[in-house]
C-alpha cells in the first residue's frame, strides 16, 4: 500500500512539474494526439459495454432479462431485425448516454454486493428496475423505442386494427407514449399491484 | 374519437359475416317472438367426459340433440366453471366421421387381414368375434385372449366387462389403459396405505397454506382444479404455491418457488426433505409413535422391460417389492447423505429453493397439501415416488385432515370410478381384491353367485404384457374398449403395431371415431358415447357421479355396456368353463354366459318400470330389465361394509355425485381421520384401516437412475404430455374445430439456446429420433412450455405425429406402469 | 426447399380432406415402406401415411388476429380470442388480457369487458373485483390458428331446431 502512494506520489510530481526539453508544439501536438486516442478508445470501450456479449457476461443478466427476452418479437420475428440490449437502456445521443453509463456505475456497485444474484433476489427487484426504466422511458417519450419505431413511418393499415386503433389516435395526439402499453414486452413484467390496476391480480 | 374505433370493427364484422351468408340482414335476426314450447331447452346433469377432476356439467338437449355445454352451478367440484375442453363437450359427438356400423377388414366378401373395412352388421360382426375367440380359447385356453379398456369406461361397462373376462372366460387378460396412467398410485397407495385412492379431497384446497406441485401441470391437466388453487393463492397472500417440474411450463405462472429439476432426481428431493424434517426436528413422534411402521425397500429393481434387455438381466432383484421392517434411527440414517447440497448437485435446484420447500412440510404450523399426476406416475420407481411422497406427510402427521392432504390426482374420467375402484387390473377384482388371494376369489365367486374355485388365480398380462404377448403370439384374440392404444402405448414400431398386424391375431376395436387404433384393427364396433348411454364415473376425490341417456347415438352405433352384454348370449358355459367344475355344478350347464352374469337374478332384479320416464335407455330396454342398476347393485355389494360403501344407485341420479365411503347416507370427506371417517374408531386419532394394525408405512428407498439418459448421440431428454385443449387421444378435441384451431399440431418445444446451437429456429421441421423410432415435427422455442436446455417436449395427441414411435417401453417393475417422461433423443433438422 | 415444404403440407391437407369424405373407401396413397398393408382407409386425422410412416408436419400457423368477434354455437359457450395474444403476460404478477376486458378500462379499449359471472365466487356471491378463480383466463378462451379443421363437425345450432319446431308448430 505504501509503494502505491509512493508511486502516486512520483508520478504526481513528474506530471506537475513544467516540461524543460519539450517544444510547446511537441506539446500540444502529441497531446491532441493523445485526446484523439484517449477518446477514441474511450468510445470504443464505451461501445463495448453496449455489446450484447459485455450486457450477459454477468450471469444476473444472461439468466433473467436476457432469458426472458429470447422468446419475445424483439429477439425473433419474421423480418430478422432484432434489438440488443443497449437499443432499448442506452440513449443513443452521446450527453444522454454518458449521463445513463454513469448512472450504471451504481449497477458496478449491485453486482460486485450481489444486490440481485439469484432468481429470488432479481425478482424481488424486479419492479424498482422495471419502474427505473418506465421512468425514464415516460420522461424522454419513449425516445429508445422510436429509434426504430418512427411514427410517421408506421402504415396502419398494415397494423392489427386494434393497434391501428390505438396508434391513430392515443399515440398521435400525443396522449401516451409508447411505454404507457407496451410495458412487459421484452421482460415479463413485476407484480403490478398498484400500478396497473385492470390486471394486477388482487 | 373513442367512440368511433371499435364501431369500424363492428360495422365491418356485421358486413362481413353478411357477406359469407349472401344476404342483406335477415329481419328474423331482430325477431325473437317465438311460442315458449319451441323456445324450450331440457338441461340435464352429467359429469364431464375428459380429465379426473370430474365437472359436473349442465347438458341442453332439444329434439334429440346436445345443443349447449357449461358448469354446473350445483356442482361442488366445480361450481358453475368448466374449462374449454368442457364448454365444448356439446360438439364432441357430432364429427362427421362418427362411426356408425360396424366394419370388418374383407376381401372377396369375405374377413382377410390384408382386406379392405367393410361395413358388415352386427350379427355379422358379433359372428366373426365368436369364431375368433371360440378357436383361441379352445387352442390356448384363457390366456390367448385379451381385452383392454381405460378409465373412460363408465363403472358400469367396466364391472361388465370384468365379469365377462374373469368370470365368463376365466381370463384375467383384461386391463385398462389407466395401467399408463395410474397404476404407480395404486401401488403406491397399496404399500402405504394397504387400500386404494386419496384420504382427502378437494376441499383441501380451500384450507391448504400451501400447495407443492410434484410433476403435474394442473394449470393445462386439471384447470378448474388449478381454478380452485388460483382462488386460494390469490385470496389469500399468505399461500404458497412451489411447482416441481423437469420443465417450465403453464403451472409456474403461478408459483412463488418454481423448481426445474433434473429427470428422475425429485427422489432425491423426496429424500432431502425427509432428511431437512428428521435433522430439524420437525419429525411428530406422537403420530409416528401411533400411526405409522417403518420399512426399507429392496432396491435394484429393474425397469419393467422385457427380461432379455440388458439392463433387465443386469437387475439384482427385478420387479421386487420386497421389504423390511426398520424404525425412525435406521430410517434416519438412510435419508441421511440426502443433504441439500447433494440435492442441488443432483437435481439442479439451488439449495435455497429445496429448503424453502422443506419448509412448507417441516413447519407444523403450515397446512400443505402435495399434489401430483404423470411426472410421478410414469417413472420407472413410480411407486417409490408416491411412497416417498406419502413419507414427509407421514413424518410430520400432515395427512387426512383439511388442508394436510398428499394428493394423487387422476387423468381420466372414471380411472378411480372404474379402473381402480371396480378392479379391471389384470391382478384385480372389485373393492381393491386380487385375484392371486383364495379368499377375494371366494368371496367373488360367492357374490357372483359362479361355482366355487372357478376363478383364475394367475394375475393377467397387464397393458404392456398385453402388447408383447400380442406381438410373440401368445394372445391371438384382443377388444379394445374406449382407448386408443395404437397412439398412447409406448414404442408403437417395435411392439404395438407389429402385435396388432401379427398375421395370427385378431384385433377389434369399439370406438366413436376412426382412431389409429381402429386403422390398425381387424374389425371396428361402432360405440355410442358419454351421454348417448346412462353411466356413471368416479372421480379424483372418491366421487361417484351418475347420468342419464340424454341422447340416442347416431345409426347401429352401440354402447361398450350393450356389446358386452349381446356378445355374452354367443358363449355357453360347456364351451369356455372346465367339465369338472360343470360337472360339480351341474345347474350352470348349457347356460349362456349372459344368463349365468347378467340375466342371473341379481343383475336382472330391477324392472323397466324403474327407469326414469323422462330418459331413454337403449341396452335396458333392450335386455327387458334396467340393466345400470342390476350391475352397479351388485358391483356395490362388494364394498359396502368394506370401507367402500357405495349410496343406493337411484340416489346418484338425484346428488352430484357422493364421496365413498357413504355410509348411513353420508359421504365421508377426509378417511382414516376421526370424525371425520366413520370406519375410524374413537379415541384413536388416525387409523389407516388398509392394514392390520392400523399404521401406515414409511418406506426408506433410495435414488435409482432412469432406464435411458441422454449420451452422446441421443443428447437430449425427451418428456411427452398434453396440452390443455385435447384429452385422451384427441380422437374427440381434434373434432372440435374451436379446440383443434387452439392447437391443432404437435410440435417439439425447445429452449432457444438449444436450437440456436443446432442452428434451427422457430418452424423447422425436424425429426425426433431415438434408439426405437423417429417422428417428423416442427420446432417450437416460444409457447406455452419452456424446456431447460438439453430437454425438449413434445405432446402426444396428433395422430398424424406419433410420439409413441419413439418412447421407451420401460415401465415401473412394481405397477407396470411406463414412463412416457424420460428417454434420450437426438433432433436433427429434415 | 421451402416450397417443397408448404406443397407437401398443403398435399398432406387436401388429402386428409380427402379422407373425411371417403370413410371406409380404401385411398391409393404412395406409402413409401409396407409393413402396415397400406394407407390408412378409416383414419382421418392422419392424412395418406401409413401407421409407420412419417410425413413432413403442417407449417406453424398463425394466430387469425383479425379481432372480428365469431359467432357461438350457443350462449353460455366462451367466446374464443380473435386476436394474437402471444405476447400477453399472464401469471400472478400480471394479467395483460384486464388491461382491456376489464371493466374499469372498456371505455379506453373498446373491448367487450368480461361479464358479469366473472365475478361470482365458488359460492354464487358476487364479488367486488373478477373473482381470482377466473383469473387465468385462458383456461376458457383460446386463441384460433389460420387452417381448416381437419374433420367437419354436424353440430347442429339451436336456433335452427327452435324455427324449426316453430315452422312444425304452424
Amino acid at each position: 500500500m505504501n509503494k502505491i502512494i509512493h508511486l502516486l506520489k512520483l508520478g504526481w510530481t513528474i506530471l506537475s512539474k513544467p516540461a524543460v526539453h519539450l517544444s510547446l508544439g511537441f506539446l500540444t501536438i502529441s497531446g491532441f494526439i493523445a485526446g484523439v486516442i484517449f477518446w477514441g478508445g474511450f468510445n470504443t470501450a464505451m461501445e463495448l459495454t453496449n455489446t450484447e456479449e459485455f450486457c450477459t457476461s454477468c450471469h444476473e443478466m444472461r439468466d433473467n432479462p436476457f432469458m426472458e427476452l429470447q422468446t419475445t418479437i424483439h429477439y425473433s420475428n419474421r423480418s430478422g431485425v432484432r434489438a440488443i440490449c443497449s437499443d432499448c437502456h442506452v440513449p443513443h445521443n452521446w450527453t444522454d448516454k454518458i449521463a445513463r453509463k454513469m448512472q450504471a456505475s451504481k449497477e458496478v456497485w449491485g453486482k460486485i454486493f450481489g444486490t440481485i444474484d439469484t432468481r429470488e433476489k432479481f425478482e424481488a427487484h424486479r419492479l424498482q428496475l422495471a419502474q427505473n426504466e418506465w421512468t425514464r422511458l415516460k420522461a424522454n417519450d419513449s425516445l429508445e423505442c422510436r429509434n426504430c419505431h418512427q411514427f410517421d413511418s408506421m402504415d396502419f393499415t398494415r397494423q392489427s386494427k386494434r393497434a391501428a386503433a390505438q396508434h391513430s389516435s392515443a399515440l398521435a395526439s400525443g396522449e401516451k407514449t409508447c411505454i404507457d402499453c407496451h410495458k412487459g414486452i421484452a421482460h415479463k413484467l413485476p407484480n403490478m399491484e398498484g400500478v396497473r390496476e385492470g390486471g394486477s391480480p388482487h | 374519437m373513442k367512440l368511433t374505433r371499435r364501431d369500424v370493427i363492428k360495422a365491418q364484422a356485421a358486413a362481413t359475416a353478411a357477406t359469407v351468408a349472401g344476404i342483406s340482414l335477415p329481419a328474423s335476426a331482430s325477431n325473437i317472438i317465438t311460442s315458449s314450447k319451441a323456445n324450450k331447452l331440457t338441461w340435464s346433469k352429467a359429469p364431464c367426459r375428459f380429465c379426473g377432476t370430474g365437472c359436473g356439467i349442465s347438458v341442453a338437449t332439444k329434439d334429440g340433440k346436445v345443443v349447449a355445454t357449461h358448469g354446473d352451478e350445483k356442482a361442488p367440484v366445480n361450481k358453475g366453471l368448466s374449462c374449454v375442453k368442457g364448454y365444448f363437450l356439446s360438439k364432441i359427438m357430432y364429427g362427421k366421421d362418427r362411426i356408425t356400423t360396424p366394419m370388418l377388414r374383407k376381401k372377396d366378401g369375405v374377413f382377410n387381414k390384408e382386406g379392405d373395412f367393410t361395413p358388415v352388421s352386427w350379427d355379422e360382426a358379433f359372428d366373426i368375434m365368436e369364431e375368433k375367440f371360440k378357436k383361441v380359447l379352445k387352442e390356448k385356453g384363457p390366456d390367448g385372449i385379451s381385452m383392454f379398456g381405460s378409465g373412460q369406461w363408465t363403472v358400469h361397462e367396466g364391472y361388465a366387462a370384468v365379469k365377462l373376462m374373469k368370470a365368463g372366460f376365466l381370463s384375467n387378460n383384461i386391463d385398462p389403459n389407466a395401467r399408463h396412467c395410474m397404476a404407480s398410485a395404486v401401488g403406491g397407495f397399496m404399500r402405504t396405505f394397504g387400500i386404494d385412492e386419496p384420504m382427502g379431497c378437494y376441499d383441501d384446497m380451500e384450507a391448504a397454506d400451501a400447495f407443492v406441485l410434484w410433476g403435474s401441470n394442473m394449470a393445462e391437466m386439471h384447470p378448474i382444479l388449478w381454478t380452485r388453487i388460483a382462488d386460494r393463492r390469490l385470496s389469500n397472500p399468505h399461500v404458497k404455491v412451489a411447482v416441481l417440474s423437469t420443465f417450465e411450463h403453464r403451472s409456474f405462472d403461478l408459483a412463488d418457488i418454481p423448481a426445474v429439476f433434473t429427470p428422475q432426481t425429485d427422489m432425491v428431493l423426496l429424500n432431502a426433505i425427509a432428511n431437512y424434517i428428521i435433522e430439524s426436528g420437525s419429525v411428530n413422534h406422537d403420530f409416528i409413535n401411533k400411526h405409522v411402521n417403518f420399512r426399507e425397500g429392496v432396491t435394484d429393481i429393474g425397469y419393467g422391460l422385457r427380461p432379455t434387455h440388458e439392463l433387465q438381466k443386469k437387475a439384482k432383484n427385478p420387479n421386487s417389492g420386497a421389504s423390511t421392517p426398520i424404525d425412525l434411527e435406521a430410517f434416519a440414517k438412510f435419508v441421511k447423505p440426502y443433504t441439500f447440497e447433494y440435492a442441488e448437485e443432483m437435481s439442479g435446484v439451488p439449495a435455497a429453493n429445496i429448503e424453502k420447500i422443506a419448509k412448507l412440510y417441516a413447519d407444523p404450523k403450515i397446512k400443505v397439501m402435495s399434489l401430483w399426476t404423470m411426472g410421478v406416475n410414469q417413472h420407472t420407481r413410480g411407486v417409490w415416488t408416491n411412497n416417498l411422497l406419502y413419507n414427509i406427510h407421514l413424518l410430520t402427521g400432515k395427512i387426512a385432515e383439511p388442508g394436510n392432504s398428499p394428493f394423487s390426482l387422476t387423468g381420466q374420467p372414471s380411472a378411480c370410478g372404474t379402473a381402480r375402484e371396480v378392479g379391471t387390473f389384470s391382478h384385480r377384482l372389485p373393492a381393491d381384491m386380487v385375484v392371486k388371494n383364495p379368499k377375494h376369489r371366494a368371496l367373488s365367486e360367492k357374490l357372483w353367485k359362479i361355482p366355487a374355485g372357478i376363478l383364475n388365480g394367475k394375475p393377467g398380462s397387464h397393458a404392456v404384457q398385453q402388447i408383447r404377448d400380442l406381438k410373440d403370439s401368445k394372445i391371438n384374440v384382443c377388444w379394445n374398449q374406449v382407448n386408443n392404444n395404437v397412439q398412447a402405448g409406448a414404442n408403437i414400431n417395435e411392439e404395438i403395431l407389429p402385435g396388432y398386424r401379427n398375421p395370427d391375431n385378431f384385433i377389434i376395436t369399439s370406438d366413436a371415431y376412426p382412431t389409429v387404433t381402429a386403422e390398425a384393427s381387424d374389425l371396428i364396433l361402432p360405440s355410442a358415447m358419454w351421454v348417448e348411454k346412462e353411466g356413471a364415473f368416479g372421480n379424483a376425490e372418491r366421487r361417484t357421479q351418475v347420468w342419464y341417456q340424454l341422447v340416442n347415438a347416431p345409426g347401429d352405433a352401440r354402447s361398450d355396456l350393450w356389446q358386452l352384454v349381446e356378445f355374452s348370449k354367443r358363449f355357453k358355459t360347456d364351451e369356455v368353463w372346465p367339465a369338472e367344475i360343470l360337472a360339480a355344478n351341474p345347474e350352470y350347464k348349457g347356460k349362456t354366459l349372459y344368463e349365468v352374469l347378467y340375466k342371473n337374478g341379481q343383475v336382472d332384479n330391477f324392472p323397466l318400470s324403474q327407469i326414469s320416464p323422462d330418459y331413454e335407455n337403449q341396452e335396458s330396454k333392450d335386455f327387458g330389465f334396467y340393466l345400470q342398476k342390476g350391475l352397479f347393485e351388485e358391483y356395490a355389494s362388494f364394498g359396502r361394509g368394506h370401507g367402500h360403501d357405495l349410496a343406493d344407485y337411484d340416489r346418484y341420479h338425484k346428488e352430484r355425485g357422493l364421496r365413498w365411503p357413504v355410509v348411513n347416507g353420508v359421504e365421508t370427506k377426509w378417511r382414516f381421520k376421526e370424525g371425520s371417517d366413520p370406519y375410524v374408531a374413537k379415541g384413536t386419532g388416525w387409523q389407516f384401516y388398509g392394514k392390520k394394525d392400523n399404521r401406515a408405512i414409511i418406506f426408506a428407498l433410495p435414488y435409482e437412475p432412469p432406464a435411458e439418459s441422454p449420451d452422446e448421440e441421443f443428447n437430449m431428454w425427451l418428456s411427452t404430455g398434453r396440452v390443455l385443449e385435447h384429452w385422451h387421444s384427441g380422437s374427440m378435441t381434434q373434432r372440435v374445430p374451436e379446440l383443434y384451431k387452439a392447437f391443432p399440431n404437435a410440435v417439439c418445444f425447445m429452449h432457444p439456446e438449444d436450437a440456436k446451437k443446432r442452428g434451427m429456429r422457430r418452424g423447422d421441421e425436424v425429426k425426433v429420433i431415438s434408439r426405437r423410432g423417429e417422428i417428423r415435427t416442427r420446432i417450437e422455442t416460444r409457447g406455452r412450455n419452456k424446456p431447460p436446455v438439453g430437454l425438449v417436449f413434445v405432446p402426444w395427441f396428433d395422430a398424424s405425429q406419433l410420439i409413441n414411435k419413439v418412447t421407451l417401453d420401460a415401465t415401473d417393475p412394481l405397477s407396470k406402469q411406463t414412463d412416457y417422461k424420460k428417454c434420450a433423443v437426438k433432433i436433427e433438422k429434415v | 426447399m421451402k416450397a417443397l415444404t408448404i406443397k407437401n403440407a398443403m398435399t398432406f391437407a387436401m388429402t386428409a380432406v380427402l379422407a373425411i369424405s371417403s370413410i371406409a373407401l380404401p385411398l391409393t396413397a404412395s406409402a413409401e415402406e409396407k409393413v402396415i398393408d397400406n394407407a390408412p382407409q378409416v383414419s382421418t386425422l392422419r392424412g395418406t401415411a401409413p401407421l409407420n410412416a412419417e410425413v413432413t408436419p403442417p407449417i406453424i400457423e398463425m394466430v387469425e388476429n383479425n379481432d372480428l368477434k365469431r359467432q357461438r354455437d350457443y350462449p353460455q359457450q366462451p367466446p374464443t380470442i380473435p386476436h394474437d395474444i402471444s405476447k400477453y403476460q399472464l401469471d400472478k404478477n400480471f394479467n395483460k388480457c384486464m388491461d382491456c376486458h376489464s371493466r374499469k378500462f372498456a371505455d379506453e379499449a373498446q373491448a367487450p369487458a368480461v361479464s358479469v359471472t366473472h365475478y361470482m365466487n365458488r359460492d354464487g356471491d358476487f364479488l367486488g373485483e373478477v373473482s381470482p378463480r377466473r383469473y387465468f383466463c385462458t383456461q376458457c378462451h383460446v386463441h384460433q390458428l389460420e387452417g381448416k379443421p381437419l374433420v367437419e363437425n354436424e353440430f347442429v345450432d339451436m336456433e335452427k331446431l327452435i324455427r324449426q319446431s316453430h315452422k312444425q308448430a304452424k
